[in-house]
């Protein structure tokens, strides 16, 4: 484990940064008094990389996830997706950034129960007012091993399938960048390797960033670079580490 | 979205059952009170019984013929109860429906949250949200015009030769008014969507992210000025209820509660967490963990609990304030009857024979004259008098002019009247009797009102026997000869009571018809909110199923979640109820002033079966529809249901 100031990755491939994080800071402010979740994160991330995030618990992982999806505004600081400043957009140029250029995948599955697999990945596209492809739907259905189960609802499946089904859903907008808070979080470990492998897939197959919040290292073993955040700080990263490696580093920084 | 409307509302069956029922009932009930008023237009008296005059004219209006009904086949009674019934049911369906779909949105912040997240924008929330409300809409109102439309028949069976309709009315032609009400329940539908589609395009992507569905306790700053704009509103009209409104304090306290009501469902998500506050301290006190469950649960999502307390207020002022003001004019009607009457004893029927026994017989003749003016002509109530005889038996105090010229073509006219009319004494008054002979009364005195024992014209006994030979005394006052006790007399005459049991049942009559109006404008709304209640409770319990499972998972027993709901329930029904009961008090206080001024010693009837049956009948409902689907999910949720 390196404990330095973070540097720009070595092994990412090379090209403009997809994601920018400059000095962000996020203090929530309630009742119980003011905490201060991120206190100044800097970070590039390379377009097609594959980045996991790991900190103890309540270091602000989710926060920094949030933040740079411009889901939260972050206190101070600005986040640039693809060139394009975040602080200054209004909620709907947002919504439309969100859905052309972020996929999200999060622990709790997110889908809506109402719908159909078929008609929950077709979701996105319906928001933007196309009318879904019939085959590009079957295809990322294909892509990611569920296809036969279409007509399927969400209850019918099981977690690792609603999972896919939520991934089929970030894939059919095609996004530059895909955030994932604890994917495999509810999952057990022969389903997770599917999971992160679809994820893996599209770094490699289609130059997608992906941006993963994660406690299992396992799991950060997929990524190229896992980030250590440490109360709100980042603490430091480990490039093409292994599970043992990257827990070894997790044990001292909440030793 | 369009598309997702209708996929969603399958889903959220639960929560649009209420929406749907209650505007369903809503339209229903318009629908209804629309066809009946439908055929009371259609309608037509018996054409030999009226009398054709021409109006006055002038100030801009030409003069007129128009044709008088001089029999009491006349439906405008019924036709007033049915537009009230109306305003009624359609202020209580916007206030369901409104408070409905703010709790179907406040239970789904989640799901909008997701769908922001994975690109909808708020206007694309907004409008799924209307879409859902637009479908449910069309389909409740199509249903509660159908069975408006299945029920005319019933209704004007009943309401025919009523009191208040003493005709046979047929159906008319129903397309016109149930078109009329559908439109109204859309309408109605959309207006209560609107906020809450509003309030659904607030939540953020990050909404799907958070833990809890805890909603955020502001209120919108918009809905704060609503609110203040309608209190301010109601205390005005507060201020209005006093004794110089006359007869308008009646009608004034009867809306008062409508406007208040409104102010406080706005202010509500402050105001009910306030009061909530206060009742919760006893509740704690007493009960365990349940209690302190219960009071967390209801603090804690403010907008849900004032949704579910509003119908409760609702239904709890209106009703409430409406039963102790009608009843405290009844008490005023009666004092004034017993101020009014000066004879010991009263006969009704035909006048007694002069005896010896006798010292003075008081026996006006009922009649009814047309009285014409600028641009109408109407049938007023007359009595003709002796005026020697009658200033001794009853209150016939001069305001202005002098009883004693009341003698050929002239006429006394009450104060309330002269005041409405502005009549002074001198003024000519045309009128035509009911032997058709146009006839100008001159007035020659302005008396004291004596509602309920005077009417409001009274002209001398010979010109009511000249023109109005049919007219037969109903009633007369009689003063017994001196030394001649009253209660001796009144067992050898006829028909003859104490005038103090002649009071008593006036009054008794009073408040009989009190009854029927009663019953005819709160029963459907009292039958509304109580489908409405239900209806919330149900909903927020449904919606709860995860929440009981995982407290099942954690150790609390059923019996432990039920006593949580049975004092939630019971915590937002007392709140909703102790809301209800400030307004009913403030208004009661203030008619009661109203309706007190000027008389002595009135008698003060407080209908505390009726108030206490409204309260509880509240609180059952609220408990009841709680604790039902409660028990219910509780069979079907073991703790194992947590893991699936
Ligand atoms: N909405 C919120 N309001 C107040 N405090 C919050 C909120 N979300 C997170 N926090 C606090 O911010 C800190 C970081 O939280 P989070 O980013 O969720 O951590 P992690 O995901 O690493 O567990 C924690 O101390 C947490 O309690
Ligand atoms: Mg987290």
């Amino acid at each position: 484990m390196t404990a330095t100031a973070p540097t720009y990755p070595s092994t990412a491939p090379a090209g403009p940064p997809a994601l920018l994080l400059d000095s962000i800071t996020k203090t929530y402010r309630s009742k119980a008094g003011a905490v201060d979740a991120l206190r100044g994160v800097t970070y590039h991330f390379a377009r097609g990389s594959f980045t996991a995030v790991m900190g103890p618990s309540g270091s602000g992982k989710s926060t920094l996830l949030q933040c740079a999806a411009g889901l939260d505004h972050p206190t101070t600081g600005t986040v640039v997706l693809n060139g394009v400043t975040l602080l200054g957009l209004n909620e709907v140029e947002l919504t439309k950034l969100r859905r052309a250029e972020m996929g999200f995948v999060f622990q709790a599955y997110n889908l809506l129960p109402s719908l159909t697999v078929y008609d929950n990945v077709a979701l996105p596209l319906r928001l933007t007012g196309r009318r879904p492809a019939r085959n590009d739907v079957q295809r990322v259905l294909e892509q990611v091993g569920l296809e036969g189960k279409a007509k399927r609802r969400p209850a019918e499946l099981s977690g690792g399938q609603q999972q896919r089904v939520a991934i089929a859903r970030a894939l059919i907008t095609r996004p530059s960048v895909f955030f994932a808070d604890e994917p495999t979080g509810a999952l057990d470990s022969g389903t997770s390797r599917q999971i992160l492998g679809l994820l893996r897939e599209a770094t490699d197959r289609a130059g997608q960033t992906v941006v993963m919040v994660t406690h299992d290292p396992v799991a950060a073993a997929y990524a190229e670079r896992v980030l250590f955040l440490s109360d709100g700080l980042l603490a430091g990263h480990l490039d093409r580490a292994t599970p043992a490696q990257i827990a070894a580093a997790m044990s001292d920084l909440e030793g | 979205m369009f598309f997702l409307s209708r996929q969603t509302v399958g889903r959220h069956r639960s929560l649009y059952a209420g929406s749907f029922v209650a505007l369903a009932v809503g339209v229903f009930l318009l629908g209804l009170a629309a066809t009946a008023t439908a055929a009371t237009i259609a309608y037509h008296g018996p054409t030999s019984a009226s009398i054709s005059v021409t109006t006055l004219g002038g100030d801009g209006t030409a003069p007129q013929n128009v044709k008088v009904p001089l029999s009491d086949a006349d439906v405008s009674g019924l036709q007033t109860v049915l537009s009230l019934v109306g305003t009624i049911s359609g202020f209580i369906t916007i206030f369901v429906i409104a408070s409905t779909f703010a709790f179907a949105v406040a239970s789904r912040r989640r799901e909008f949250g997701l769908l922001r997240l994975i690109g909808a924008t708020p206007r694309q929330i907004r409008r799924m949200v209307l879409g859902e409300a637009l479908a449910v809409a069309l389909a409740a109102s199509l249903t509660g015009a159908l069975a408006a439309q299945l029920a005319t028949p019933l209704l004007l069976r009943r309401a025919s030769y009523t009191e208040l309709a003493p005709v046979k009315l047929e159906p008319a032609s129903p397309w016109v008014p149930l078109a009329i009400a559908v439109a109204a329940g859309l309408l109605v539908a959309m207006l209560g969507a609107r906020s809450a589609a509003r309030r659904a395009g607030r939540v953020g992507a990050i909404d799907a992210l958070r833990e809890a569905a805890l909603e955020p306790p502001r209120i919108g700053p918009v809905r704060v000025v609503f609110g203040l704009l309608f209190l301010a509103g109601a205390i005005v009209m507060l201020t209005l209820i006093r004794p110089s409104s006359g007869e308008g304090a009646v009608p004034l306290a009867m809306f008062t509660p409508m406007v208040m009501v409104i102010a406080l469902t706005l202010l509500a998500p402050l105001v009910v967490p306030l009061v909530g506050r206060l009742w919760a301290v006893p509740l704690v006190a007493w009960t365990q963990v349940s209690g302190r469950l219960a009071r967390s649960n209801v603090l804690a999502a403010p907008r849900r609990s004032a949704s579910l307390a509003a119908p409760i207020l609702a239904i709890s002022a209106i009703a409430g304030s409406m039963v102790l003001s009608l009843s405290f004019a009844a008490d005023s009607a009666a004092a004034t009857i017993r101020d009014a009457v000066r004879a010991p004893i009263v006969v009704t029927g035909a006048a007694p024979v002069d005896s010896a026994q006798v010292k003075a017989v008081d026996a006006g003749l009922p009649l009814r004259v047309v009285r014409v003016a600028a641009d109408y002509a109407e049938l007023e109530d007359a009595e003709g008098i002796d005026p020697a005889i009658a200033a001794q038996t009853r209150d016939l105090t001069v305001r202005s002019g002098s009883l004693a010229g009341l003698t050929g073509n002239t006429v006394a006219v009450s104060k309330e009247m002269a005041g409405f009319e502005s009549y002074h004494v001198g003024d000519e008054i045309p009128v035509v009797f009911p032997d058709r002979t146009p006839v100008k009364l001159r007035v020659v005195a302005i008396v004291k009102d004596a509602f309920g024992v005077n009417p409001s014209f009274l002209i001398p006994l010979d010109l009511a026997r000249k023109h109005a030979p049919e007219a037969q005394t109903e009633r007369s006052f009689v003063l017994p000869a001196d030394g001649v006790a009253p209660a001796d007399l009144v067992k050898q005459v006829p028909g003859a009571q104490l005038a103090t049991d002649w009071e008593a049942d006036q009054a008794d009559g009073v408040r009989k018809g009190n009854r029927l109006g009663l019953v005819m404008l709160l029963g459907p709304a009292a039958l509304y909110s109580a489908i409405a209640i239900a209806n919330t409770l149900l909903m927020g319990s449904l919606q709860r199923r995860h929440e009981f499972v995982t407290s099942r998972l954690l150790g609390a027993t059923p019996a432990q979640l039920r006593r949580m709901v049975l004092w939630e329930s019971s915590l937002v029904g007392t709140i909703a109820l102790s809301l209800g009961t400030v307004i009913t008090v403030t208004v009661g206080v203030l008619i009661r002033h109203a309706m007190t001024s000027g008389v002595a010693d009135v008698p003060m009837t407080v209908p505390w079966g009726i108030l206490l049956g409204i309260g509880a009948l509240c609180l059952i409902l609220a408990v009841g529809s709680a604790l039902a689907p409660t028990t219910y999910l509780l069979r079907r949720s073991q703790p194992s249901a947590a893991v699936d």
